[in-house]
């Protein structure tokens, strides 16, 4: 009990810290350390949305890219429309979900390469289609907005004003997420990643879990859309890139799959390694970004977030194997513990074939 | 209230093969019934038929009455059906605690807007599932386990994390696909005992299939015995074991494995 409440207290003092770093930072840093600290909001938001899909529900999604520029044009068109910011932020948010869950409705019957195809094709459709319609997108050259500058009354530069409307932003959505991915809905999710029989039998459809978790992860896609803008205050056909969907899917899986401080942590590694790695050889950014990437999936398969686990198992020792009652003194008896072994049985085959 | 099943002329082709002719079983609510027969019977799928994976190519299958035959295995969980799994799929990254709490999905109200507004709606329910888990698991003597990372327990533990899950979704009937499987001896009686309590303190209905006939005689009110698909027999388990096709169905080879068991 001492140690849960201990782990409790320490929990909350580290995200107390955090907050305050997260609120005095952009007091106290340069105009590129803002940008930075912003576009890791951003992209903190991106990647929320592809970890629902993805790392918690365990559906391929190559295609996030495109509901990032989705977003983006919207807001850029609200924008420029001088529509009221609010409103343009719950279209980035509504619109996107919407495209999402069409697509999703189609595809979530697919699984695996047939599910990624469809995926890959979102950006790939989507960036002609913003070359086409240019009075709406500004064609090849993007679209250059100036908006969300700093009130007077806040006493602020613009980069910081800017900063903390991400910010803000990022945090509703981080808390949503969480609590979503800790009850009823979060058990179904990851129930359809590791088990469709298993989600059947307990009354939770695959279908349908695999639509919502595709409609928030494209809800989230095109509010990052919306925060890019804010920061870049400029949108091309470039953001859509399908290797920015593959660089997300990455950074993902380097933070830590169905983890919210996964998220955060490959967040921040999609928007540091290529700085880091440009000002160690500019002309090698590509390159030491890949051996980065090697390093961490190598040493921590599971994810940046699980090195303190991983720290703690190389110090510690071995980890438990065949946990019994005798782990804990009030129980009776450690007798029923004994592992007889599965025996196979011609019907290995079943659970998959009753999906 | 405990669930009546009727199971009417059920069969099922894959392709060309017959795995399951024209079945039929009636089970009064409140029934203890084993379903018995060698490996590649169609237990397995009877089963899948009655809890929706599988879709009967022909017959009707009548939880209280209402056809679900053709109804989707999501629904039946709000139908007041639970199964178990032969081989226990469980989620072996999440705690014991977080797999039995998914066995309360079907009854937990509220969508995806209130679970991630937290609503005191949500909340509550929420408590309210992890007390009946709680319960469920110190019932299946695994209290300990509860937080403890489902890969780090043994087989036979699974089974009985398994059962907690099933037990969770509130069920009325409840279906148990080779619950003994692989268990020990010490396990198989404490899971006897397990039944047994259930039977006093839930108003359920029970399908076991097993090859442990100790367990079978122990524990259920009749069995109904399937060999290559079809209706063998159908008696108290005393009369299955006497019963010379029943026999020659397992070549007497796995009744008497068990009997000595
Ligand atoms: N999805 C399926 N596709 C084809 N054959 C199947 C399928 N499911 C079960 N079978 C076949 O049905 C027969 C009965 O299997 P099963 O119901 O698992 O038997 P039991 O549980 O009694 O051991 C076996 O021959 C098996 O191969
Ligand atoms: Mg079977």
């Amino acid at each position: 009990m001492d140690k849960i409440f201990a782990n409790r207290w320490l929990r909350l003092a580290a995200l107390a810290v955090f907050a305050v770093l997260l609120i005095v930072a952009p007091l106290v840093s340069s105009r590129f350390i803002n940008y930075q600290l912003s576009m890791i909001a951003v992209f903190a938001v991106a990647l929320l949305g592809l970890n629902i899909v993805m790392g918690y529900t365990g559906q391929v999604s190559l295609g996030q890219s495109a509901f990032l520029g989705l977003g983006a044009y919207i807001a850029a068109y609200g924008v420029r429309n001088e529509w009221n910011l609010v409103l343009v932020l719950l279209l980035c948010a509504i619109i996107p979900a919407a495209v999402g869950m069409l697509v999703a409705l189609a595809a979530a019957r697919l699984r695996g390469l047939a599910l990624a195809m469809i995926t890959i094709a979102l950006p790939i459709i989507g960036i002609p289609l913003a070359r086409r319609f240019s009075e709406f997108t500004g064609g090849s050259q993007g679209t250059t907005v100036s908006f969300l500058g700093a009130p007077d009354w806040s006493g602020l530069a613009n980069d910081q004003w800017q900063y903390y409307v991400v910010l803000t932003i990022a945090v509703v959505a981080f808390v949503l997420a969480r609590n979503l991915v800790r009850g009823r809905v979060g058990r179904a999710f990851a129930i359809v990643k590791e088990n469709e029989s298993v989600a059947l039998a307990m009354g939770v459809s695959p279908y349908r879990y695999k639509v919502l978790a595709f409609t928030i992860s494209s809800l989230l896609g095109g509010v990052a859309g919306f925060m890019y803008l804010a920061i870049v205050q400029f949108t091309s056909p470039e953001t859509m890139n399908f290797f920015t969907s593959i660089n997300l899917v990455a950074a993902m899986v380097i933070g830590g799959s169905a983890s919210i401080v996964g998220t955060i942590l490959g967040a921040i590694y999609y928007v540091l390694v290529p700085v880091v790695a440009g000002q160690v050889n500019s002309s090698r950014t590509a390159l030491i970004s890949g051996a980065i990437l090697l390093a961490v999936l190598f040493l921590l398969p599971r994810g940046l977030v699980s090195l303190p686990r991983r720290m703690s198992l190389l110090i510690g020792g071995t980890r438990r194997r065949g946990a019994s009652p005798r782990d804990d003194q009030n129980s009776p008896d450690g007798a029923s513990t004994a592992d007889p072994g599965t025996p196979e049985t011609p019907t290995a085959h079943e659970e998959r074939q009753a999906r | 209230m405990a669930a009546e099943l009727s199971v009417r002329d059920v069969s099922l082709h894959f392709g060309g093969v017959n795995v399951l002719e024209k079945i039929s079983i009636d089970i009064t609510a409140g029934q203890v019934v084993g379903l018995v027969g060698p490996n590649g019977a169609g237990k397995t799928s009877l089963f899948n038929c009655i809890s929706g994976h599988y879709q009967p190519s022909s017959g009707s299958i009548l939880l209280d009455g209402i056809e679900t035959a053709h109804a989707p295995a999501s629904r039946m969980a709000s139908l007041g059906l639970a199964r178990t799994f032969q081989h226990p799929a469980l989620r072996l990254d999440a705690t014991v605690l977080e797999n039995v709490m998914l066995g309360a999905h079907s009854w937990l109200p509220g969508g995806p807007m209130s679970w991630s507004l937290r609503l005191p709606a949500t909340g509550r329910a929420e408590r309210e599932a992890r007390g009946e888990a709680l319960a469920l698991l110190d019932r299946a003597g695994l209290a300990w386990a509860a937080n403890v990372p489902a890969d780090e327990l043994s087989h036979g533990l699974h089974k009985g994390v398994e059962l907690c899950r099933a037990l969770l979704s509130r069920p009325r009937l409840l279906l148990l696909d080779e619950p003994a499987a692989g268990l020990s001896h010490g396990e198989v009686e404490k899971f006897i005992e397990t039944i047994r309590g259930l039977r006093i303190d839930f108003d359920l209905t029970v399908v076991i299939v097993e090859h442990h006939m100790g367990l079978i005689s122990a524990l259920t009110d009749r069995v109904v015995i399937l060999d290559h698909g079809a209706k063998l027999m159908e008696g108290t388990a005393a009369e299955a074991q006497s019963d010379p096709r029943v026999v020659e169905a397992y070549l007497g080879k796995e009744v008497t494995d068990d009997e000595s068991a």
